[in-house]
C-alpha cells in the first residue's frame, strides 16, 4: 500500500512543478468559461428557457474548473509504454494496474485542483448572471464534494482503460482522440447535459461519463435534491467498480501478450 | 540444482508483414526467437552474454525477468518460475536496461530512490546503509538531489544502477549498460561490477556488444545466435579458435630499410611504420623478429593480437549470423 501512495505523492508533486502550465490553463479555460457564458446569455436573450441563467453559469465554471480532470493524460506514461521504458514497471513487486491508476488519480486531482481553486473564486467575483453560485445546500455541498471524489476515481479508471488501448496500438492518439471526443460531449463539458432534452438525459446521465462532473455539479446546483443523493453516489460507486474491473482484466491480459519490441 | 536453470527455452513473435498487393488481409510472419536455448547459472556468476543484434539475448533476459511469458521450455531462477511468480521473483532481481531509464526525469534522483524504498519495502536503517554504500562506490554523493535531466549519460547510468541495486537483489541483469559512455566511465562502472560481485555475491548476467566489458568482468561467456546457444565457455577458449593472425608494427632508424619476408605475408607501410600481419601457427614469431632485425637498425617494435571486435566479427561470420 505504501508504494502505490509513494508513487502518488511523487506524481503529485510533479504537477505543482508545472505551475506555467497551471496558469496558462487558468487563463485559458477562463477564456473559455466567459465565451461559453457569452453564448447562452445571448441564447437566454432570445428565448429565455426553463433552467435558470445562474444555473447554467454556475455549470459551466464548474465544468471548465475541473477540465484538467478529464482531459489530462500523463505524457510520461505514454513515453514510457511507447519506448518501452514500462518494461522497468513491470520488473516491479507491484500491480501494475494499481501503480498506473494511483499515478494518473495523483494527476488529475492535483492537476484539476491547482487550477480550481483560483478560477472558482475568480467565479464567485463575477456578478450573477456571469459567475458561479454558492451551493444550493450545505448538504448539497457535502455530498457534491463527496460525489466529485468518486468522478475523479471514475475517470481515472476510464483513463486507465484508454492506457489499455495505447498499451496495444504503442499510438495514443487514435484510440483517445476517439474517447476524449465522447467524453467531453457526454460528461457536460462542452453543452451541459442540463440541456439536453429530458428523454435523452434519462440514459446519459446513466453512462459512465455523466459520473465524472455532471453528477457532482448537478448536487451543487441543487438539480438533484440532496434527498436524491445517495442514489447518485450508488450509481458512480458501481461504475468504478465496473471499469476498474475491465480495466485490471484488461491490462493482465495485456501483460500476458506484451511485447518489449527492440533490444 | 542450479540457482538459474534455462531448458530448452522457446520464444516466438508473431509480425505482421506490410500488406502485399491483391491481398486482402496482411500476412503474418512467426520470427522464432528462441528455439531451444539451455543453459545453467551458480550463484555469484559473473556471465557474459554475447550475440549479434538480434539474436534473442534481450528476450531472454526479459523471459528471465518475468516480462515474457516463453512459448516453451523450462526456466527456475532461484527455485521460481520468473513469469508464474512474478510478483515474489521480481522482488529478489534487479535490472538495468541501457537505453530505458527508471528513475523520473523531473524529480532529484534521491526521491527516485525513496520511491524504490517503499517499492521494495526496504527497511529504513539497511535502506540508509545500503544508500551510503552504493553512492560512495558509484561517486553518486553530490548529485543525489540533481533531476535525471541535468545528468550526463555516464552519470544517468551510474544513477541507475544505484537504482537497481538498492534492495540488494541476488540477480542483476545488465543489458548493455556500458552503451555511449566514455572511457572513464565505463572502467568506473566495471570496477563497481566487480566490487558488487565480490562484496555482495550477486550473480550478474551481462550482455553487451562490447568485447571490453566482456574480457574485463566475465569469465564465462554465451554466445547466441539465431535463436540458438553457439558457444558456453571460457573467453579465451572462444577467442582461441579464431585468434590466428597477430599484427607486428616496426619502426627502423633507417627510412629505406624493408625486411625480407616470405611472399605469404602482407607487408604494408604506414608513414615511418611497416605493418605485417601473420599468423603464428603458420611462421614462427621468432623467425619473424629475427628477420626484422637483420634488415636494419630496429627503433621500435610491437605485436599486437587482432582486435576482438575483428575476431568477434570472425567469429559471427563463420557461425553464419
Amino acid at each position: 500500500m505504501r508504494a502505490y501512495l509513494s508513487a502518488f505523492r511523487m506524481r503529485r508533486r510533479l504537477e505543482f512543478q508545472y505551475r506555467g502550465a497551471v496558469l496558462g490553463g487558468v487563463v485559458c479555460q477562463v477564456f473559455f468559461g466567459l465565451i461559453l457564458i457569452a453564448i447562452y446569455r445571448a441564447l437566454y436573450a432570445g428565448k429565455p428557457q426553463a433552467m435558470p441563467l445562474s444555473q447554467i453559469t454556475s455549470y459551466v465554471w464548474l465544468q471548465q474548473a475541473f477540465f484538467r480532470m478529464l482531459l489530462a493524460s500523463d505524457p510520461e506514461l505514454m513515453d514510457k509504454i511507447r519506448t518501452g521504458s514500462i518494461a522497468y514497471d513491470l520488473c516491479r513487486p507491484l500491480n501494475l494496474y494499481g501503480f498506473y491508476y494511483v499515478r494518473i488519480m495523483a494527476q488529475k486531482m492535483t492537476g484539476s485542483l491547482l487550477r480550481a481553486v483560483p478560477m472558482l473564486l475568480f467565479a464567485f467575483l463575477l456578478p450573477e448572471g456571469w459567475g458561479l453560485m454558492l451551493p444550493a445546500s450545505a448538504a448539497g455541498l457535502i455530498w457534491s464534494l463527496a460525489g466529485l471524489l468518486l468522478g475523479l476515481l471514475c475517470v481515472s479508471a476510464l483513463e486507465n482503460i484508454t492506457m489499455g488501448f495505447t498499451m496495444r496500438t504503442l499510438d495514443s492518439r487514435g484510440m483517445q482522440a476517439l474517447l476524449n471526443l465522447l467524453m467531453m460531449i457526454l460528461a457536460g463539458n462542452i453543452l451541459p447535459l442540463t440541456l439536453f432534452p429530458d428523454s435523452w438525459q434519462r440514459v446519459i446521465t446513466l453512462l459512465p461519463y455523466a459520473q465524472l462532473l455532471d453528477a457532482p455539479i448537478r448536487l451543487y446546483t441543487g438539480q438533484t435534491a440532496a434527498s436524491e443523493a445517495p442514489r447518485i453516489i450508488l450509481i458512480q460507486a458501481a461504475w468504478i467498480l465496473v471499469l476498474a474491473g475491465i480495466g485490471l482484466l484488461f491490462w493482465r491480459v495485456n501483460q500476458k501478450r506484451l511485447e518489449i519490441q527492440g533490444g | 540444482m542450479s540457482y538459474i536453470s534455462v531448458r530448452n527455452l522457446e520464444k516466438r513473435f508473431v509480425i505482421r508483414e506490410k500488406r502485399q498487393e491483391g491481398a486482402l488481409l496482411r500476412g503474418k510472419k512467426t520470427v522464432r526467437a528462441l528455439q531451444g536455448v539451455s543453459f545453467d547459472v551458480e550463484r555469484g556468476e559473473l556471465l557474459g552474454y554475447i550475440g549479434p543484434n538480434g539474436a534473442g539475448k534481450s528476450t531472454t533476459v526479459k523471459i528471465l525477468s518475468g516480462i515474457l511469458t516463453p512459448d516453451g521450455g523450462d526456466v527456475t531462477v532461484g527455485g521460481r518460475v520468473p513469469w508464474k511468480e512474478r510478483r515474489e521473483h521480481v522482488r529478489h532481481i534487479g535490472v538495468v536496461f541501457g537505453q530505458r531509464t527508471q528513475l523520473w526525469w523531473d524529480v532529484p534522483i534521491r526521491d527516485s530512490y525513496d520511491l524504490l524504498k517503499d517499492i521494495y519495502r526496504i527497511p529504513a536503517g539497511d535502506y540508509r546503509t545500503r544508500l551510503a554504500e552504493l553512492t560512495e562506490a558509484l561517486q553518486l554523493g553530490d548529485l543525489l538531489r540533481t533531476p535525471l535531466r541535468q545528468l550526463s549519460l555516464g552519470q544517468r547510468m551510474r544513477a541507475e544502477l544505484c537504482g537497481s541495486l538498492l534492495h540488494r537483489p541476488e540477480l542483476l541483469f545488465l543489458d548493455e549498460p556500458t552503451i555511449g559512455l566514455d572511457a572513464v566511465s565505463k572502467l568506473a562502472l566495471r570496477e563497481f561490477l566487480q566490487w558488487e560481485n565480490r562484496q555482495q555475491g550477486t550473480t550478474i548476467l551481462l550482455t553487451t556488444h562490447d568485447m571490453e566489458d566482456i574480457v574485463a568482468l566475465c569469465p564465462r561467456v554465451m554466445v547466441l545466435g539465431h535463436g540458438r546457444k553457439l558457444f558456453d565457455g571460457a573467453l579465451p577458449d572462444l577467442l582461441g579458435r579464431y585468434d590466428t593472425l597477430r599484427t607486428v608494427t616496426v619502426n627502423y632508424e633507417e627510412p629505406e630499410a624493408v625486411p625480407e619476408l616470405p611472399a605469404s605475408i602482407p607487408l604494408a607501410r604506414d608513414g615511418k611504420n611497416l605493418m605485417i600481419s601473420y599468423s603464428p601457427q603458420e611462421y614462427a614469431t621468432a623467425e619473424l623478429i629475427a628477420r626484422l632485425q637483420a634488415a636494419g637498425t630496429v627503433r621500435e617494435l610491437t605485436v599486437q593480437p587482432q582486435n576482438i571486435d575483428r575476431l568477434v566479427a570472425a567469429m559471427y561470420r563463420e557461425m553464419d549470423l
